[in-house]
């Protein structure tokens, strides 16, 4: 039993089946891409903060652009000589396909892993200082002396779980801890493990003798009582006793035998104070706060969210200081100037790139700020200081350690930073998804298929060609995707 | 033809003559076959309703008695060593006195409307149904893909597995409705240890996997309308049926990939810490949350709703398309107005897309916005009348067999109808205000999909059964399951709208407990029912809330009714009286050409479209049906299947 | 598509041609992007007109959509349709000059 027209078309309407469907899929895929796309505009419609434009490495993109373009004409290609049986010329085609997907993977993923290591710092007036963190970001403790668990009764999301969640934030070797039995034990999962059963189990038996307690109660109550309403109150109270059931929680110490230094991740604690640290399992851990500072290494400030932008919380004298400010004020000046005697009519404030080069500086060549004379137009700064950006990009950044009190938000280059590099992610990591999934079914019909090419060409061609539809409607994808996040 | 096929009951029943009998995994479990996944889909569905069914039911009755433990409670409780191990896996879902709360009100709120919406009606109507019997309808052997058909029911099946499996997770299955609005349910519980210890992530998976299956049959059912329409299978000539399918495909098709990117980016911000639907200075308990802001909460509800209203379409075309089959032959006469039942279908379908937000008057969408959407929907409900109206005008002087289908199909009629009307206020914005959100709006959606969609389902289910299984259900039990289920329905769905216009909120775990002693909450129906139950010697208070108990005595009702539809079904299956033809209810469509049941590639000759689909009580023809594959002369000769596949081209 | 073998031969020249088309292009649209027009809207619309303009040359010759069977065409207007709808309503929802800003009037 075969289905028909798998490989010859329908008369009346021309087509056969997966042609058909492919088209169907691609105008699904156009809904979905349009979704995203539509999901862009509101989002860079709505934004309150300045869209960020030409934030990604062109060049990067541009390559990219070009090998999916080749790889769009490579795999017509490769339909066409099936279709006038030349096959290597097919084969070669579909070769150099997959090839140009796979660079394009790995420009790709080149690009994602940067951008993992950027980070960007937001400071309470809302000046944006981005960078790299040589030494993460960690909040530190000493003299931690006790750990705090909570033992939920029953199934819930947080339970303490300190094995998983605390113990890889202490520094140095871990110590034993003493259990509330009086033992001096390694924390680990087992010994865990049987804690919160005794304690769960505890609990347990807690509530069964309270019910039990209870249901007494209330049936003594149900034996004395003589008038109606105490009988009708006594037969309620028996029923709520009957149906009793609250595990409650229980707290727990653990206290180490030597005190413990923690070192530990945003991502890993709810919150903290001079004295407790709150982790996400719950746990609480007491000791002495000795640093929550965070260390930076500053490629840029962007101080387009400041009214005054000489005035940024950057250039106070424990960051930046007054010599990078100088620097910065000359580059800015320096490009309005620019940009009024090129454009003597136009509103300063309405040019994306202007607002861009004047206000987010990004000319961190050296530790050092470039001199006066060398910041009027900060080329000659970039050129001045190009021997030492060879040997070490990131050693010869200004460093500076930013206290608590004036973060209000970080992040790397991740989805979390802004609308902009969430959508960033979204759009180019669901495109890379089709790239990956088109690629692994032409190098399928390349590898797979040999038996069908040779007897069956006509069936191939019309697989190639699906597959090639596909192909290029990823893209059609990337042609409107390049100029929307990279260059506009 | 081999000796042993010839010696089977039904005579023709010798389609495997050059096949090897396909085992039992590749025949039941990872079969390519339409009809087989057609059932795998309408058992699951048929499940899936019933656990929505008993989540609404449990809703119920924390509404009508809050804070009352569930009967059987204590009993169950009690029971020695039994009731601990019960306690452990269900104890997280009840009060320590045996009464729900308000938070698992929400998971089983939320949950019941996911369930309905996604795994019991969109399955069944338009997967288990269209499976079956439309490429039969249009006489073909199989679907254009059968190897992505079955992959389109394990998607589906994994979204199910996925969904039931958010039950058992740390905080719970979602708590936020099922429209997930965002922010709430961007950040609910974002602070629990893991991400997946969140049903919220699991729900977002679950959706994945869904909209993936659902995406993989719409192409699947277009592919298959267009190129594998028999001989004679003209679009014009095609039961209003397959129409009804192209279009909700079509639905699906189109409307689901937003719903995905929606899905999509809900899960980047809770997975990823992203803020496409946060904006600037959210705040929670009082402290600013550590994202970067900037996103909007209006592009989840555009994005949700750009589907969720074709969805509605989706849910209720199904039901148009099994009663376009079941009321012309049962009321013996051609479906009425044929042409305009098509283009009214396509019309809708179009229009489906341009009114979805008259869900969001109230979210300051602002008011040009709101006046388009009014007009459209306005609009829409204009091929609405005109799908409702054509089956009504069908009846008119037919000779009306009132068997359990046909009874389905005529209370459909009226119960579709009132949900319509009592929807067509909401569509205005200034009405929408006071409306919104209340227990009206549940009336009329339910209305429109409980006593209208499943009604209509119910009426396929007993139509198609004899196909399917070579036995009729039994008609008194059939009886037995609609009148309880008609007058509970319209118990449950008929006060709401009383107590949604005295302004009762839709997501009140109490019923409206709180504002027991407001007054003007009554009217003559607390009254009325005040005094019927103080003449049953219930002592039932006069006001609102004893709308509550009504309701929910029609839901226990509704329960009761069920009963005899899971024996019927299940018994029927071995026990039902035998059909005495391939055809027994006398109808025209392809799908009655066929054996019973329909073998592996369906005909035994080349089905061959000579008329339309509703050839009834033709005057000078000698049955009161001429079905679409007979010629004038009579029946076709039977072939080997086998040949005919090749014959076809 | 045709099956024809001529054509097809005939065809190959034109797919390398529009490929180098689209090179060109995409090098067009990055020289673009450096030009300060008098607003970035208009960098934004222009940037747009050419990626169109690149997406269709793509779906006509090398989706071969120059000469497909009319209910591909349907189904795709019919796509393009509500896509089309997606964008305009979005917008416009973005930017209705009908906003009702409360009763109380928050520059008072």
């Amino acid at each position: 039993m075969d289905i028909p027209y798998t490989v010859t078309s329908r008369p009346d309407t021309g087509l056969y089946n997966a042609k058909i469907g492919i088209w169907l899929f691609l105008a699904s895929e156009v809904m979905l891409f349009g979704g995203l796309f539509s999901a862009y505009i509101f989002l860079r419609v709505g934004a309150d903060y300045p869209w960020p434009v030409w934030d990604l490495d062109v060049k990067l993109g541009f390559w990219n652009t070009v090998f999916l373009i080749i790889s769009s004409v490579t795999v017509v290609m490769a339909w066409a000589s099936i279709k006038l049986r030349k096959y290597t010329q097919y084969k070669l085609c579909m070769l150099a396909t997959i090839a140009c997907a796979a660079i394009f993977m790995v420009n790709k993923s080149m690009e994602y892993a940067k951008k993992f290591q950027h980070y960007a710092v937001k400071l309470t007036d809302g000046t944006i200082l981005t960078g790299h963190l040589p030494q993460g970001y960690q909040v530190k403790f000493e003299n931690v002396d006790a750990l705090e668990l909570t033992i939920v009764g029953s199934n819930k999301a947080v339970d303490a779980d300190p094995v998983n969640h605390v113990l890889s934030s202490v520094v140095g070797d871990v110590p034993k801890f003493k259990f509330p039995s009086g033992e001096e034990k390694e924390l680990n999962k087992a010994t865990f493990g049987e804690l919160r059963k005794s304690m769960r189990d505890a609990a347990f038996a807690k509530m069964q003798d309270e019910r039990a307690k209870m249901i007494e109660a209330a049936e003594k109550a149900a034996s004395v009582a003589t008038t109606d309403f105490a009988k009708y109150e006594a037969a309620r109270k028996l029923t709520i006793a009957k149906n009793y059931h609250s595990l409650s929680d229980t707290k727990v110490k653990l206290i180490p035998s030597a005190p413990l230094k923690i070192a530990a991740k945003p991502s890993q604690f709810f919150g903290y104070t001079d004295t407790s640290l709150t982790f996400v399992d719950g746990t609480i851990a007491t000791g002495k706060l000795v640093d929550d500072k965070m260390t930076l290494e500053v490629d840029g400030v962007d101080t387009r969210a400041v009214a005054q932008s000489e005035k940024s919380l950057a250039f106070d004298h424990r960051y930046l200081g007054e010599a990078w400010q100088k620097a910065f004020v000359a580059n800015r000046d320096h490009h309005i100037a620019d940009f009024e005697k090129k454009y003597p009519t136009r509103d300063k404030a309405k040019s994306a790139t202007l607002q861009k080069e004047s206000l987010f500086y990004k000319e961190f060549h050296s530790a050092e700020p470039p001199a006066a004379g060398e910041a009027h137009g900060g080329k000659h700064g970039a050129e001045a200081h190009a021997p030492a950006d060879s040997h070490g990009h990131e050693a010869h950044h200004p460093t500076v350690v930013i206290e608590k009190k004036d973060i209000t938000f970080f992040s790397n280059f991740t989805p979390k930073l802004n609308t902009y590099y969430a959508i960033y992610f979204t759009l180019t990591g669901l495109h890379g998804l089709h790239v990956v999934a088109g690629a692994g079914v032409l190098a399928y019909f390349l590898f797979f298929n040999g038996r069908m090419l040779r007897e069956d060409p006509e069936h191939l061609a019309n697989r190639v060609e699906v597959g090639g539809l596909f192909w290029h409607f990823v893209d059609l994808v990337w042609i409107f995707l390049f100029p929307l996040l990279y260059l506009l | 033809m081999s000796a042993a096929a010839t010696s089977h009951e039904h005579a023709h029943d010798h389609h495997a003559h050059d096949h090897h009998e396909p085992g039992f995994l590749r025949k039941y479990v990872w079969s390519t076959d339409h009809k087989t996944i057609g059932i795998q889909y309408g058992i699951t569905g048929l499940l899936f309703l019933l656990f929505g069914f008993f989540l609404m039911l449990l809703m119920r009755w924390s509404i009508a008695y809050p804070g009352v433990p569930l009967p059987a409670i204590a009993e169950i409780r009690a029971i020695p060593g039994l009731g601990d191990a019960f306690e452990s896996m269900f104890g997280r879902w009840m009060n320590a006195d045996g009464s729900l709360n308000g938070e698992i009100y929400n998971m089983l709120g939320a949950m019941h409307g996911t369930i309905m919406v996604f795994f019991g009606i969109v399955p069944l109507g338009f997967a288990a149904f269209g499976n079956f019997v439309m490429p039969l309808q249009i006489g073909t052997i199989d679907m254009a893909f059968p190897k992505l058909n079955m992959l389109s029911y394990w998607f589906f099946f994994i979204s199910c597995v996925l969904m039931v499996y958010s039950f058992f997770v740390g905080t719970g299955p979602v708590q936020t409705g099922w429209t997930m609005y965002s922010p709430l349910a961007s950040t609910t519980g974002i602070g629990v240890t893991s991400v997946w210890a969140h049903g919220h992530t699991w729900w977002l998976t679950a959706m994945v996997f869904n909209i993936s299956a659902s995406l993989l049959g719409s192409v699947n059912f277009i592919a298959t309308i267009i190129n594998l329409r028999t001989k004679g299978m003209t679009w014009m000539k095609m039961p209003f049926f397959c129409w009804a399918m192209f279009v909700i495909a079509f639905l699906l098709l189109l409307a689901f990939p937003p719903l995905e990117v929606a899905a999509i980016l809900q899960l980047s911000d809770r997975v990823f810490g992203s803020s496409f639907y946060l904006p600037t200075g959210l705040m929670e308990g009082g402290k600013h949350l550590d994202i970067s802001g900037g996103g909007s909460p209006l592009l989840y509800q555009h994005l949700f709703w750009f589907l969720a209203h074709p969805e509605v379409y989706v849910l209720i075309l199904p039901a148009f398309a099994i009663l376009s089959d079941v009321i012309p032959c049962n009321a013996r006469r051609p479906l009425w107005g044929y042409k305009s039942l098509v283009y009214g279908v396509l019309t809708l379908g179009f229009l489906s897309f341009l009114v979805w937000a008259h869900h969001m008057y109230l979210t300051g969408m602002g008011t040009m916005m709101s006046t388009y959407f009014q007009i459209t929907t306005v609009l829409i409900s204009v091929p609405s009348v005109v799908l409702l109206t054509c089956l009504m005008v069908s009846l008119w002087g037919g000779s009306i067999r009132f068997n359990t289908q046909m009874l389905f199909a005529s209370a459909f009629l009226p119960m579709f109808g009132i949900g319509g009307l009592t929807g067509l206020p909401l569509a205005f914005a200034f009405i929408d205000l006071a409306l919104h959100d209340t227990y009206y709006v549940i009336g009329h959606f339910h209305y429109v999909v409980a006593p209208g969609t499943i009604f209509a389902l119910f009426a396929g289910v007993y139509h198609w059964y004899p196909k399917i299984t070579g036995r009729f259900m039994s008609d008194r039990l059939g009886k037995w399951h609609f009148w309880p289920s008609l007058i509970g329905m319209n118990l449950v769905f008929a006060p709401m709208f009383i107590q949604g216009m005295a302004g009762f909120h839709r997501r009140w775990y109490d019923g409206g407990k709180y504002f027991e002693n407001t007054s003007g909450f009554q009217n003559w129906s607390t009254t009325l029912t005040h005094k019927i139950g103080g003449f049953f010697g219930f002592n039932i208070p006069d006001n609102m809330l004893s709308l509550n108990i009504v309701m929910s005595v029609g839901a226990f009702i509704l329960a009761l009714g069920q009963v005899p539809f899971i024996i019927n079904f299940w018994f029927s299956i071995k026990g039902g009286k035998k059909i005495e033809n391939d055809n027994p209810w006398g109808a025209t469509t392809l799908e009655w050409a066929t054996p019973t049941p329909p073998p592996h590639g369906n005909f035994l000759f080349e089905p061959v479209a000579h008329r339309g689909p509703y050839e009834y009580s033709v005057p000078g023809h000698g049955a009161d049906f001429f079905p679409q594959w007979e010629t004038e002369q009579g029946k076709p000769e039977t072939k080997p299947t086998a040949d005919k596949a090749l014959a076809k081209h | 598509m045709s099956d024809n073998i001529e054509e097809i031969q005939k065809s190959v020249r034109k797919y390398i041609i529009i490929g180098i088309a689209l090179l060109a292009l995409s090098g067009f649209t990055v020289w673009l992007s450096t030009v300060e027009l008098p607003t970035h809207g208009l960098n934004i619309l222009v940037g747009m007109i050419v990626a169109t303009f690149k997406a269709s040359l793509v779906a006509l010759i090398f989706m071969h959509l120059n000469h497909e069977r009319p209910i591909i065409y349907k189904v795709l207007a019919f796509t393009v349709a509500f896509a089309i709808v997606l964008f305009v309503l979005f917008i416009v929802s973005a930017q209705d000059p009908l906003v009702f800003e409360g009763f109380y009037n928050r520059n008072e």
